[in-house]
């Protein structure tokens, strides 16, 4: 048949699916395999929620800001009522507080979980992505079972949190960091700190020098793994964080180098999960009883905002980072008058974008990967000759395949032994 | 160094309006919110890098507040220290003369937020190295600010069709 008409259908997934949030575009320049120049263009899914939320009251904005990312809905939904509580003076229960720090955690080992296999998949070792997946499916049923949902469980209010915890979610808690413990962490630990091929992979990719991250303010594991001892629930003194002892953790501790690459990223996310766990069974021991809102209906908390004039930021450290909102109150209306978010992936584009430069082509998926990006970013990348000036798109799978073939290339027997970190996991073969 | 330092400190070399909101958590907590006028912002934002100079930035908060427009800068001083400062400066300037000098010499990484602030509300920031769109697309009209309060929505002349969706050219064909 002449003339035959190529369809190419692409299946937009999202915006809902957590993995496919923010779709991005890395204009790269290449010289030969070098990389030269990176643009990051953003906006393919500009929903204007700022202009939304002018016309919605607080209450209805929690479920909005809820919505803003799959994976850490918590982190803004918590972010965004301290920034409301500040605004209007509001006082929050200790026990609000006590549970606010138990689901942040809960998130964050989900949250890194993902995003250790994310990586291994981006290396090629895809029995890494099926280890730690299939460990998370433990912590989102506990999410689950605590807040009725896998994603957007809907735990706080404005002056506390909507559902406690009660003895039976303890147990269930208590368990699941026993099998973590003895199951899953040594596993990773066996992957990330101490296997060879991961190691010459990871090692010197996507370079983030300490004073590139100060100067781009990168922020979570990305800043961390660069050597800034920053973290928020640390440094803004944030809720009962003080009384679990939070610190900053940097690769110094395991490995006592600091470099800044993609290897040091990924201890400071293992690091963290230890971190998440104790935090976790220690503000079990500290919980007090107590009421876990100030106010008993949502009606009751809107007369009191509406009374409310000022301003108002509220800060909390997501898993990938630091998440800011900020809130004005309209004074003598239930809404805001300016709502703005800003998430971490944001700042972190910018830092990753800058430290590609002089990478390798291969490692660009490995790089954007490992400072957890709503992912899709690696959506489509383009290519610029420097030589020729032929521009060319590439898509996931030809980035994914130069990524897999240097690892091949580095340990040509992984495709043989696959048994080698072949594991089981919960009783069930991978 | 305390909020209160911080304050006396900038006193002494600028004019500025000040007040500092504290949180009602079990530990009470200060941020330091800045009033100042757009010919003094840039000297006192370099004046906060010299206190520290690891300052980190995080937002440029843009707003339409009818007559003017206003922008807060967050700071956060002393960022590797237990407790840090949470610095938020303002600066205004009119609807007819929106012009706020830009701050990429000062902290690189503002340049994206500029860059988000100057297409969302036409600020126009004055030196900033890389003035292209971030956000929309490049085929947006100008002078059109989408997240200006007297922005009347969108005329039937923007709406484009952006390209068949299913129907995909070969590539070089």
């Amino acid at each position: 048949m002449n003339g035959r008409i190529e369809y190419w259908v692409k299946i937009p997934i999202g915006p809902i699916h957590p993995a496919l949030e923010e779709p991005e575009k890395f204009i790269i320049t290449l010289d030969g395999e070098r990389i030269i120049n990176v643009d990051v263009k953003l906006g393919y899914n500009l929903r204007g929620l700022e202009w939304i939320a002018m016309r919605r009251n607080y209450i209805q904005l929690l479920y909005l800001v809820e919505r803003i990312c799959g994976i850490c809905s918590f982190s803004h939904n918590h972010t965004y009522t301290r920034a409301v509580e500040e605004m209007a003076g509001i006082e929050v229960p200790e026990r609000a507080e006590y549970i606010r720090a138990i689901i942040g955690e809960l998130e964050r080992i989900h949250s890194h979980l993902l995003n250790l296999g994310v990586v291994g998949h981006a290396i090629g070792y895809d029995t890494v992505l099926h280890l730690s997946w299939l460990a998370r499916e433990r912590v989102m049923d506990i999410l689950e079972a605590i807040g009725g949902n896998r994603v957007n469980y809907a735990m706080n209010t404005i002056g506390g949190v909507r559902r406690d915890i009660e003895d039976k979610h303890k147990r269930a808690i208590l368990e699941m960091i026993k099998y973590y413990r003895e199951e899953i962490m040594p596993k990773i630990e066996e992957i990330f700190l101490y296997d060879p091929t991961v190691e010459a992979r990871l090692r010197d990719a996507g370079v983030i020098p300490k004073r590139i991250a100060v100067e781009y303010s990168a922020q979570g594991p990305t800043a961390r793994g660069s050597g800034i001892k920053k973290d928020i629930r640390y440094n803004e003194q944030l809720g009962v964080y003080p009384d679990l002892g939070v610190k900053p953790i940097t690769p110094k501790e395991f490995t006592g180098v600091i470099k800044g690459d993609v290897f040091d990223r990924m201890v400071v996310r293992v690091g963290e999960l230890w971190q998440s766990m104790e935090i976790i069974e220690r503000a079990f021991d500290q919980m007090p009883e107590g009421k876990i809102k100030t106010f008993p209906k949502d009606n009751v908390a809107l007369v009191k905002l509406k009374k409310a004039d000022g301003m108002g930021i509220g800060r909390y450290e997501a898993p990938r980072g630091e998440t800011i909102h900020y809130v004005r109150a309209n004074p003598g209306t239930d809404g805001p008058a300016k709502w703005k978010a800003r998430e971490p992936t944001f700042p972190n584009l910018f830092a990753v974008a800058r430290a590609l430069v002089g990478e390798q082509l291969a490692d660009v998926p490995v790089a954007i990967a490992s400072i957890d990006p709503c992912l899709s970013c690696t959506d489509r990348v383009a290519v610029i000759d420097s030589n020729t000036g032929i521009k060319r798109i590439l898509t996931e799978k030809d980035l994914l395949k130069a990524s897999i073939d240097k690892t091949r290339e580095i340990n040509p027997n992984i495709k043989a032994k696959p048994e080698l970190i072949g594991t089981t996991c919960g009783g069930v073969r991978l | 160094m305390t909020p209160e330092e911080l304050i006396k400190k900038i006193k002494e070399r600028f004019e500025v309006e000040t007040h500092t909101s504290q949180t009602k958590t079990p530990y009470p907590r200060k941020r330091i919110w800045i009033g100042i006028d757009r010919e003094n912002f840039k000297s006192l934002m370099k004046y906060l890098q010299e206190i520290d100079p690891h300052a980190q930035f995080s937002i440029i908060i843009g707003e339409d507040r009818g007559d003017y427009l206003s922008a807060t800068y967050h700071l956060e001083l002393f960022c590797e220290e237990e407790p840090s400062l949470s610095v938020a400066v303002t600066t205004t300037c009119p609807k007819e003369d929106p012009k706020i000098p830009s701050l990429g010499d000062v902290f690189p990484s503002s340049v994206p937020y500029e860059r988000e602030n100057q297409e969302f509300l036409g600020i126009v920031f004055e030196g900033i190295p890389d003035p292209r769109r971030l956000f929309l697309p490049d085929d947006f009209p100008e002078g059109v600010y989408p997240l200006r309060l007297d922005e009347t929505g969108i005329t039937p002349e923007m709406v484009k069709n952006a390209g068949h969706p299913y129907k995909v050219k070969k590539e070089g064909s």
